[in-house]
């Protein structure tokens, strides 16, 4: 009696091991889409809040009260992201050290810029986060998959060899069935692999565009700590 | 305030979004893989098998005179060599006589002179043979016009009634066949109309009635008239098909 192959019944009637690794692939998948979607929004509202705050930082606003509006944020609850976070590191750093007159201006500098390199750091983790992951569902689900389907067409092969009579038939569905795991690999595969190319050069772009304000930030701070010291000089 | 901004790493959380984004996504794709399995599964063709009766009905004597009419009407549905003849034949003889001879006469000669002559030479055959000839030509063009717009569709479900006609002739029921049962058989036909292969796809449940249905196709054997459906119809909807014997006529 002939039985009309459906999706389900392939996969509910695999073997163990090929189950296992179609349920494997079956959450890698689904995890990395999540991610994906994930660092999708977070890319979209990193860039958004990037170019809303340099257009804000460009607009000749007084840089304290630029950091007061950080700080009215940060107590609203939200989150500073990208490139204010990196601002707000570097302004407070110098603040902080202009204050003590016994700094000079040279080590003023240093220490606003080393804590903006410090920010970016952890603004590029946060970009970098998830990657990785992406990263390797890309590259090692496939094999995942052909490793199913070696196992299902092992498991084919050797049913048939305690057949007597060896047809198509008796092999087809469980060739088919294996087949579903390559299948299911290279489903969890490609999206991931796009999305991790994609993902990759937008951070790329991103930290080049948080290295640019670095340099131009501090120029600004270089005036800014000159303009300082040179008054104090001249008023003690 | 000594504490940095960046005492504790913490990353927006993005969760709700992406989850649902995710779970969506998967659902979809496992629902359209499972629906378009199913759905590609071939066609099934009831074979109900209608009340073996002789169709007699009264025929009076005078609707065998009206023949010869309808006959061009008839005959290109089963031969189309048949068909230009009449058209043929019946159209350049009569045409130019009655339309190059007035233009010629009624230069010369007033207008209302020529006007009596050409009608008495059409006589009543030629009318006869105008009219059949216009007919056959209004006939064989509606008929084009049908073909043309008969869809692939159509066309497959009249093979469809076809080969249920042909399997219902050669089925004969076993005695212990009851209303309510049911066997499905799948059939593989190749391009020429001969059948394949025979399975049982679903059981009636009587081996006898199973063995009936499948002795029914294989006496049918080939439906030759297959042939004449174009290959891509035929591969999606003949190549391998579904029959569903069903006897519902039996009074228990």
């Amino acid at each position: 009696m002939q039985e009309q192959l459906s999706l389900i019944d392939l996969v509910l009637h695999a073997s163990f091991t090929v189950q296992a690794v179609m349920v494997l692939l079956l959450l890698a998948s689904m995890l990395s889409w999540y991610m994906i979607v994930n660092r999708f929004i977070y890319f979209r509202n990193a860039r958004d809040e990037m170019y809303q705050f340099e257009e804000r930082f460009w607009s000749g606003i007084d840089l304290a009260q630029l950091y007061r509006e950080g700080n009215e944020k940060t107590a609203d609850g939200h989150l500073v992201i990208g490139m204010e976070s990196i601002f707000r590191a570097g302004f407070k750093e110098f603040s902080r050290l202009a204050q003590q007159e016994e700094i000079d201006s040279e080590a003023v500098l240093e220490g606003s810029r080393r804590a903006m390199r410090v920010a970016a750091m952890r603004e590029e983790e946060r970009l970098e986060r998830h990657l990785a992951f992406l990263a390797s569902v890309g590259s090692t689900s496939p094999y995942i998959g052909l490793f199913g389907t070696v196992w299902g067409i092992m498991h084919s092969f050797r049913g048939l060899a305690n057949a007597t009579q060896a047809t198509l038939a008796t092999v087809a569905p469980g060739i088919s069935e294996a087949l579903v795991a390559t299948a299911m690999g290279l489903f969890a595969a490609i999206p991931a692999v796009l999305a991790y190319n994609r993902f990759a050069s937008k951070v790329d772009l991103l930290s080049n565009r948080y290295d640019t304000f670095m340099d131009e930030f501090s120029g600004i701070l270089y005036r800014q700590v000159y303009a300082l010291r040179s008054r104090d000089r001249r008023a003690g | 305030m000594s504490d940095s901004v960046y005492a504790k790493p913490v990353a927006p959380r993005i969760i709700l979004r992406p989850a649902l984004a995710s779970l969506f996504l998967h659902a979809v794709v496992i629902y359209l893989m499972t629906v378009n399995w199913s759905a590609s599964e071939p066609e099934v063709v009831k074979v109900t098998p209608v009340p073996k009766a002789i169709n007699a009905r009264l025929v009076d004597v005078s609707e065998f005179r009206p023949q010869p009419k309808p006959k061009p009407k008839a005959k290109p549905k089963a031969k189309t060599s048949s068909k230009p003849k009449p058209v043929a034949k019946a159209k350049p003889k009569p045409k130019p006589k009655p339309v190059a001879k007035p233009k010629a006469q009624a230069k010369p000669a007033p207008k209302a002179e020529p006007k009596p002559k050409p009608e008495p030479r059409i006589t009543e055959a030629e009318l006869a043979a105008i009219a059949r000839a216009d007919l056959a030509r209004a006939v064989a063009e509606e008929e084009q016009q049908v073909e043309a717009t008969a869809t692939a569709e159509e066309m497959a479900a009249s093979y469809a009634a076809l080969i249920q006609q042909t399997v219902v002739n050669y089925w004969s029921r076993p005695p212990s066949a009851r209303n309510g049962m049911e066997a499905l058989l799948a059939i593989q036909l190749i391009p020429t109309g001969e059948v394949v292969s025979v399975s049982v796809l679903k059981s009636s449940g009587s081996t006898a009635f199973d063995r009936s249905a499948i002795n029914a196709v294989e006496k049918a054997g080939s439906f030759p008239e297959l042939q004449k459906l174009p290959p891509r119809e035929f591969e999606k909807t003949f190549r391998r098909f579904r029959l569903l014997f069903r006897p519902e006529d039996l009074r228990y």
